[in-house]
């Protein structure tokens, strides 16, 4: 029963960053660019929020520092994607191999080690009393709200389908999609954050480990929909849970392990196949 | 009192001059057609108007002011629209959102939908168009996307209308809809320009016409009373051109290809409907109809790109199956309707493009024999009188005729007996149309047979000895190309007229 129980928790607590990440992807493709650089802005939110907390010793200004370091990152994807046209997987790819690079340098630098930051100041409680548990829940109704209602949701939803058709209607085609993939990075950011200052206290080497290309998974298999996000990541999340619990239990934990990654493969072979991205991802407006 | 003035427009792109010192102006409540061939700069020009390309040299002057636009938001900001010749429209988007987008009414920061659907279908309705404002834009049909595009302009409160190729894509039924609603549009005071290359069309709805020929504005301002087709044609082209050549078969001779009961079905959907029809030597049949009822499919299957469920193909009495490069053997040439995507390989040299499918005759042990394609291809070049610098280049740096002119001199020169010819002078200029259409009549004269697939309706009914026309996969109507008038082709095509079609037979 005990057993039962902390599954159930574990599903939920793995499942938080997950969503964060994921919502954060929807409000970049929907936008027009490819969101494959989540990996990156959740590894740089997790390291961020310790660094923040490291220095202040106050949790809260470490996830803000956490969001900033995603948002930065976010930028960059736009800058690199955007401005300079490049393409979207190569942007998102580089910009993830940058940021295990950055962190590792930094960790040397800053901790003198290139394994593990020391113990800082955390969020304390389970998944159900964190206060990230119910931002997280407040940002799905609101970016669906935002999406779907207001007048900024329907101009970048425009620009994702047909940047062209945009900016002839007069849209400001850049600047949307600027604020679409950063608030992505920020909200990833804020989802690594949660991975160490929430489930851990600490920053641990490749802390996202794969999650962010998870959270382009549940992205797609939830059809872009915010709602929707919340209920497919439970899938990884329950996965990821049961891996934890598996642990240590006769079955060899290298298999288990591979658990959420076959998921994630199982789901895109087979689940994703019919569901359409945004017509214009990927394309620019002045080619 | 003009609503628009261009002085001295002069744009400079990498490789060409666009634009060199153009003068354009239109007049209040006129329809002025700016007439030109391909890559004259008929779109530059209205694109420089609209604000998306910015001139290098000139001044625009826009109801008297002098404007200096740099984006889009300022032109429509001024009253003046576009409708684009690819439509800028969001297919999964509702007709509403395509149409307020950018301006839309709003109550606080949210999107006020009910009061934008009602403005959009108010204006529907004044406009008499059979549109839901709630209906998604995929499921409209090419006339009804292009109406919302007008409505966008409409909304926006566009007094100066530039349309670019606007019936390009049209049936006829759709054009004469388009005209009515752009003297609608001019008797309330718009200004309208319509950018095309029709002749037809410029006499029948513009007061005025200007022509582009390279760049340079040949003449301006002509009325379009007291002026022929051809005179204009001269203009655009800068030599005389025979337009719609018609010269019908003299000797059908017998059956090469025979084609029973072809079916295609996909995704639950029947897309070829036991299509049958034999083809003779000595005739051009034509298949006329809208784009995607299957015309593609059917050249697919009449090529092996694709198999169908259900097929029997015969070329002279002898089954024909397998792949492309069995027909090909089989001496069935293919003009592919689009030479970007299946014509050509763009990123090639011209050279390997001329042999492109039929490499398997140059080599010698699986080495080419460098001399001899240099010694055919540059032959092949002088021969259809290809413009290119040499053989070397690529192809995507030559014009969309001289490109479609090396898909068929490749086609032609293997000497096919039947030939399967789609589009053949989609996108090209007069002058390589004329000298594609005389071609084909020249082929068909030496006793080849050829079905000629074309979105074109002048070209199918020129050219075509017998005409079949294509509806939802079916063919719908056979007969004599006199025997159909355009209005009852539109119909035909659009499956407003059934079967009864067939009774020409």
């Amino acid at each position: 029963m005990s057993d039962l129980m902390s599954v159930i928790t574990s599903t939920f607590s793995m499942s938080v960053p997950l969503i964060l990440a994921a919502l954060g992807g929807v409000l970049s493709v929907k936008s027009g660019v490819m969101a494959l650089g989540l990996e990156s802005m959740m590894t740089m939110g997790a390291f961020c929020g310790v660094l923040g907390s490291f220095y202040s010793g106050n949790a809260v200004i470490g996830i803000l520092a956490g969001m900033a370091g995603g948002g930065l990152f976010g930028l960059g994807h736009a800058v690199l994607s955007v401005r300079y046209k490049v393409n979207q997987v190569i942007s998102g790819i580089g910009l993830n191999l940058l940021a295990v690079a950055a962190t590792t340098l930094l960790m040397q630098i800053i901790w003198d080690n290139k394994g593990s930051s020391p113990q800082v100041a955390s969020i304390d409680g389970n998944v159900f009393t964190s206060p990230i548990t119910y931002i997280m829940l407040a940002v799905m109704f609101f970016e669906y709200f935002l999406l779907f209602k207001t007048r900024f949701g329907l101009r970048l939803r425009m620009v994702g389908e047909n940047p062209k058709a945009a900016s002839t209607v007069g849209l400001a085609v850049h600047k949307i999609k600027y604020i679409g993939v950063t608030a992505s990075g920020v909200l990833a950011g804020l989802g690594g954050a949660y991975l160490s200052l929430d489930h851990l206290n600490m920053y641990v080497r490749d802390m996202s480990a794969g999650r962010g290309y998870i959270a382009v998974a549940i992205m797609i298999l939830a059809k872009y929909n915010p709602f929707q996000v919340l209920l497919c990541a439970l899938i990884f999340g329950f996965s990821d849970a049961l891996q934890i619990s598996f642990q240590g239990r006769g079955v060899p934990p290298q298999i288990m392990a591979m658990l959420p990654y076959a998921v994630t493969l199982l789901v895109l072979a087979f689940g994703a196949r019919h569901i359409t991205p945004p017509a214009g991802v990927g394309c620019h407006d002045d080619d | 009192m003009y609503a628009v003035e261009m002085k001295n427009i002069t744009k400079q792109y990498p490789l060409v001059l666009a634009l060199d010192h153009v003068d354009f102006a239109l007049k209040k409540g006129e329809i002025h057609s700016l007439l030109g061939e391909n890559g004259a700069g008929k779109s530059t020009l209205m694109k420089v108007l609209y604000g998306i390309c910015r001139p290098d040299e000139g001044t625009i002057i826009v109801n008297g002011k002098q404007v200096d636009l740099k984006k889009p938001k300022q032109a429509i900001d001024l009253g003046i629209g576009m409708v684009h010749q690819h439509f800028m429209l969001t297919p999964v988007m509702s007709v509403t959102e395509n149409i307020v987008v950018g301006c839309e009414p709003v109550r606080g920061v949210i999107f006020d939908k009910a009061s934008a659907q009602r403005q959009v279908q108010e204006m529907i309705d004044r406009y008499g168009f059979q549109i839901q404002a709630d209906q998604k834009v995929k499921e409209l049909s090419v006339g009804e996307q292009q109406k919302v595009e007008i409505l966008k302009a409409i909304y926006r409160n566009a007094k100066i209308l530039i349309l670019d190729e606007p019936t390009a894509v049209l049936t006829p039924q759709e054009v004469e809809e388009l005209f009515r609603i752009l003297r609608e549009l001019k008797k309330a005071g718009t200004s309208i320009t319509i950018i095309t290359h029709k002749l037809k069309e410029t006499l029948e709805v513009a007061d005025t016409v200007s022509v582009l020929r390279d760049g340079r504005m040949i003449q301006s301002d002509i009325s379009t009373k007291g002026v022929t087709t051809e005179e204009l044609a001269q203009m655009m082209v800068g030599r005389e051109v025979e337009l719609g050549i018609c010269r019908k078969t003299q000797s059908v001779g017998k059956v090469r290809l025979n084609v029973k009961e072809i079916t295609l079905r996909e995704k639950e959907k029947t897309v070829l409907d036991k299509i049958s029809f034999q083809l003779k030597e000595g005739e051009i049949l034509g298949i006329a109809g809208i784009e995607g009822n299957g015309q593609t499919e059917l050249i697919e299957c009449l090529t092996g790109i694709r198999k169908a469920d259900v097929s029997l193909i015969e070329k002279d009495g002898e089954k024909l199956e397998g792949a492309p490069g069995d027909f090909i053997s089989r001496k069935v040439g293919h003009i592919p309707e689009d030479r970007m995507t299946r014509g050509l390989v763009l990123e090639l040299s011209v050279r390997d493009n001329l042999i492109l499918g039929y490499q398997k005759l140059f080599q010698k042990n699986g080495v080419m024999n460098r001399r001899r394609i240099r010694e055919f291809t540059e032959n092949l070049l002088k021969e259809y009188g290809i413009k290119a610098p040499n053989i070397s280049v690529k192809c995507s740096s030559l014009s969309g005729g001289n490109q479609q002119k090396i898909v068929i001199a490749r086609v032609f020169s293997e000497d096919p007996d039947v030939l399967i010819v789609a589009q053949p002078t989609r996108g090209v200029d007069i002058g390589a149309i004329e000298y594609i259409h005389e071609r084909l009549l020249k082929l068909r004269d030496e006793g080849k047979a050829i079905l000629l697939i074309s979105a074109d309706l002048d070209e199918v009914k020129n050219l075509s000895d017998r005409l079949m026309v294509m509806y939802d996969g079916r063919i719908v109507a056979e007969g004599l190309p006199e025997q159909f008038d355009d209005m009852h082709l539109g119909l035909l095509m659009t499956g407003a007229a059934g079967r009864e079609g067939l009774q020409y037979e």
